[in-house]
């Protein structure tokens, strides 16, 4: 009894030392490097891009957590390098921008008839983690494989939104990070945060350039719950009523609040659900399906978006709302969440790439509909560009062809191949319409 | 330098015309038509001296500036102290501000009457008949500053173009006078007025950096010279008052040029044209029932022109409508799809400027609110039914509003939790507001770029 007890006393504080622990070294033959190409349609062509980030092996079936800004579906070949420094291709499960998150799937036919072996890492519960808390972030900095580097977690409940976060598409709306002083820079994106004893407590995943030791992972608990979802569905859907919140703290007195009581709403998104159903910028949001709500701190917010958004879609939603001193009660129907960013693609004879207008951009360029496509770029020289056509320009009618979708472009640009002809283009920039004629 | 250089000009130019009056002879009586002019912006804080030179045009001492004279949206209220100055003197005479005349775009000032001998119009002398030639020799007038004395200098340059931009104006060859002020030929005959030179572009080189491509644009001298014909038929224009109305509305907004590529499409080849969005609610143009993409062909039966830049003609039917006064009918020659159809519209009176709005500083909150106007519906995409709120016109460096985030532009729709309807309740909300030395914050729910925000304001 006697030594186990000493036992128990001895073996964590020896596990203290990362190298030497067991759990450690399990997790670093997890760690992979990913060498990614994709398209990028920027300046009216399709180009291809090449970026390196960093992953860990979550499953003995192959399946590699990685950052959504590392791989996206633009994503043409993945590679990811082993701990044995051997590469194996992968395919992407799904990815999730709103929590910077990615699931890939290695070739393990490949890895089978190669001999090749690997092991996958264990997740921690980043729910109980402290503040102070050493923690190792390992990954491929500036391309530097299998990289290691200490820290502690400097915050673990730290709030931001980046609406162009994750190459142009918003993230950080419903979870907190973990923030840690951990070196992380370019290249340990989509590496593990991971405790002493190797477990997985979060994904690393931002910096702040310019800055010293600010570094910003997704939570472990997040992590697995995407994860769990990808796998399944390959995306995540979620629902949108259209409310921007705000931090209630400092003005509970001006809306006659009781401490801890309320969200304000900040900002309803125009034409959303819930300015269809009344609601205004300035109310305050009191409960939700009768329960309470408290968004009294930043912090606070994520998981009461993170309530909403789990909602089915399509769902009625009763929301009890302050405004002045009454007390008023809404019901919304959810819609699906879109981001800002849509489809994109490239009309390579015309010097032209454009993306799908979204129901979210049309709403924040106040637009009158989500049709169109907006001009990413028009490469110089190109008929596109020749036309008078630059980036910025909603693309609506060609010819006496609505352009609502991509696929009536694609269409268009179709018959144009087989048969180049001028074709009469009308575009708004401003909703100032403009006629041009791209000519072959 | 450059200065020096010109002399060496003017005694070049001198040594080649020895008719009857000399080029310094003309020079010096041709000065009497010609004055700087110093005034100052009074904004909520700080206050923004300007000289201009500027160009007499009758016998009661009426002075035009050119438009750009004064940054738009200034009410005239906060133009002060307006002082004239004859070139080479620094004896002011004082003027009062007449307003700006929308079709012309000229400031129009009027010297006080005792100051008033000596002021020669430009009118006095014969101007040019008929078109000017390509390379014929004009000259004009130079100002230097106030640290000069205004010390007038002679420049010459030959016409190199004449284009339509709409109005006949002449490009020369380098700069020929001061903005603002004549340009005569040989012989003395007025020949036009400079405007403001355009941008040229230069690359810059410096030892670290490659060339880099830049605009320069000339503020003190003008190579662009607007005719004399274009100039002499609207010095009437001398606004009834200091707003400068009546101003003609037409309604349409997003204006743009057809293509002459899109025009060879629609079969209408070598024909100019203007596309017309952005219709507003309730506007003439709308009450005369024109769509979006209406294309406009012709205006009282004259096809519009075909000028180049192809945007040249946007600015060709603005003027066209700003010939016209409020009530009166214009009648447009349209494409409407592939039907060519005739519609009358029944000019308005243009909508509040905001140079003409109200507005009110507070200085312990910092800030200034100005009414919320038709154009500021435009801007926020509001319908003309929803009209309400105050905009900020000003926010105080380092006031309680800049503290809270308040930024100029932003629309107030709420003060205190009160939905703001009119002008009157806002600024009597926010009077009662400054005078509470007791208040220790409020609270306005402000519009900015489509996006509401609550913001706090701590005033103790």
């Amino acid at each position: 009894m006697v030594y186990a007890t000493l036992a128990a006393l001895v073996l964590p504080l020896a596990a203290g030392a990362a190298g030497m622990s067991r759990g450690f070294n399990k997790l670093l033959e997890a760690v992979v490097r990913i060498d990614v190409r994709e398209i990028e349609f920027e300046n009216g062509a399709k180009r291809f891009t090449g970026g390196i980030g960093s992953g860990v092996i979550i499953a003995e079936d192959g399946l590699v957590l990685t950052n959504a800004h590392v791989v996206s579906p633009q994503a043409v070949e993945i590679s990811v390098t082993l701990a044995n420094l051997e590469r194996v291709s992968a395919t992407l499960v799904g990815w999730d921008h709103w929590t910077d998150l990615a699931l890939l799937r290695l070739d393990t036919a490949s890895l089978k008839a190669r001999g090749l072996g690997f092991s996958a890492a264990n997740f921690g519960d980043s729910s109980e983690l402290f503040a102070g808390q050493t923690v190792y972030a390992v990954g491929t900095p500036h391309g530097l494989t299998r990289t290691v580097t200490r820290g502690i977690i400097s915050n673990h409940n730290r709030y931001f939104e980046d609406t162009g976060g994750v190459n142009g598409h918003e993230t950080g709306s419903f979870n907190t990070w973990l923030q840690t002083d951990a070196a992380i820079n370019p290249g340990n994106s989509g590496g593990p945060l991971v405790t002493e004893d190797g477990k997985v407590i979060g994904i690393n995943s931002r910096t702040y350039i310019g800055a010293e030791n600010l570094g910003f992972a997704i939570p472990a608990d997040v992590a697995r719950r995407v994860a769990a979802a990808l796998v399944k569905e390959g995306t995540i859907t979620r629902s949108y009523i259209g409310l921007v919140p705000g931090v209630l703290q400092d003005l509970e007195r001006f809306y006659a609040l009781a401490s801890n009581t309320g969200m304000l709403i900040n900002r309803v998104d125009p034409g959303s659900p819930a300015a269809k159903a009344g609601l205004r910028a300035g109310d305050v949001l009191l409960t939700l399906n009768g329960k309470k709500v408290d968004g009294r701190f930043p912090e606070q917010l994520p998981p009461i978006q993170q309530t909403i958004a789990s909602l089915p879609v399509g769902a009625k939603v009763a929301l009890e709302v302050k405004r002045g001193t009454q007390v008023m009660p809404f019901t919304i129907q959810t819609e699906k969440l879109e981001s800002r960013v849509g489809e994109e693609w490239a009309f390579e004879k015309w010097g032209l790439s454009v993306r799908k207008v979204t129901r979210a951009y049309a709403r924040e360029n106040q637009l009158l509909d989500a049709s169109g496509l907006i001009v990413l770029g028009a490469q110089p020289g190109y008929p596109a560009a020749e036309a008078g056509l630059a980036r910025g320009d909603i693309i609506t009618k060609v010819g006496s062809e609505p352009i609502t979708e991509l696929v009536r472009l694609k269409k268009v640009y179709e018959a144009y191949e087989a048969q180049p002809g001028p074709q009469l283009v009308e575009a708004q920039r401003n909703r100032r319409i403009s006629l041009y004629v791209i000519k072959p | 330098m450059n200065f020096f250089r010109r002399l060496l000009l003017t005694a070049a130019l001198t040594a080649l015309t020895a008719s009857a009056a000399t080029l310094p002879e003309l020079f010096n009586e041709r000065l009497k038509s010609v004055v700087a002019v110093e005034f100052f912006v009074q904004a909520e804080t700080e206050r923004q001296p300007v000289t201009v030179m500027g160009t007499v045009i009758d016998a009661q001492g009426t002075i035009i500036l050119p438009p750009a004279a004064i940054l738009p949206g200034i009410p005239p209220a906060q133009l002060k102290d307006f002082k004239v100055y004859r070139p080479g003197s620094t004896e002011p005479a004082n003027a009062a501000y007449l307003g700006q005349d929308a079709f012309t775009g000229w400031h129009f000032l009027r010297v006080e009457e005792k100051r008033r001998a000596g002021l020669v119009p430009i009118t006095h002398y014969t101007a040019i008949s008929g078109e000017l030639s390509l390379s014929e020799e004009l000259w004009g007038i130079g100002l230097r500053n106030r640290d000069e004395d205004f010390m007038p200098y002679f420049l010459g340059a030959r016409v190199a173009t004449v284009m339509k931009l709409p109005q006949k104006t002449a490009i020369l060859g380098s700069d020929v006078a001061s903005p603002g002020l004549p340009v005569f030929n040989a012989t003395g005959q007025f020949a036009g007025l400079a405007q403001s030179s355009f941008g040229q572009n230069f690359l810059l080189f410096s030892r670290n950096q490659h060339a880099t491509p830049i605009l320069l644009i000339n503020v003190e001298e003008s190579s662009v010279v607007l005719l004399a014909d274009e100039v002499l038929p609207h010095l009437g224009r001398v606004p009834q008052s200091v707003t400068g109305r009546p101003i003609a509305w037409f309604g349409a907004y997003g204006l743009q040029p057809m293509d002459p590529e899109v025009a060879k499409l629609l079969q209408r080849e070598n024909q100019s044209g203007v596309v017309l969005s952005d219709i507003m609610e309730g506007s003439p143009a709308a009450q005369a029932g024109l769509l979006e993409r209406d294309i406009v062909l012709a205006i009282d039966g004259r096809p519009l022109p075909r000028l180049k830049p192809d945007r040249v003609v946007v600015g060709y039917f603005g003027q066209q409508v700003l010939r016209h006064q409020p009530g009166e009918a214009l009648q447009l020659t349209i494409l409407r799809g592939t039907t060519q159809q005739e519609v009358s519209v029944r000019l308005g009176d243009e909508p509040k400027l905001a140079r003409e709005a109200d507005r009110a500083y507070l200085d312990r909150l910092g800030l200034t609110v100005r009414e919320f106007l038709y154009n500021d519906g435009l801007m926020h995409r509001a319908k003309p039914g929803e009209l309400a709120g105050v905009m900020v016109q000003f926010v105080k460096p380092g006031s309680p509003v800049a503290a809270a985030g308040l930024r100029t532009d932003d629309w107030v729709r709420e003060i205190d939790g009160e939905e703001i309807k009119t002008y009157a309740q806002a600024l009597s909300k926010l009077r009662a507001i400054e005078a509470d030395v007791k208040r220790s914050e409020f609270v306005l729910l402000v519009s900015r770029g489509g996006e509401t925000a609550v913001l706090r304001i701590k005033l103790i």
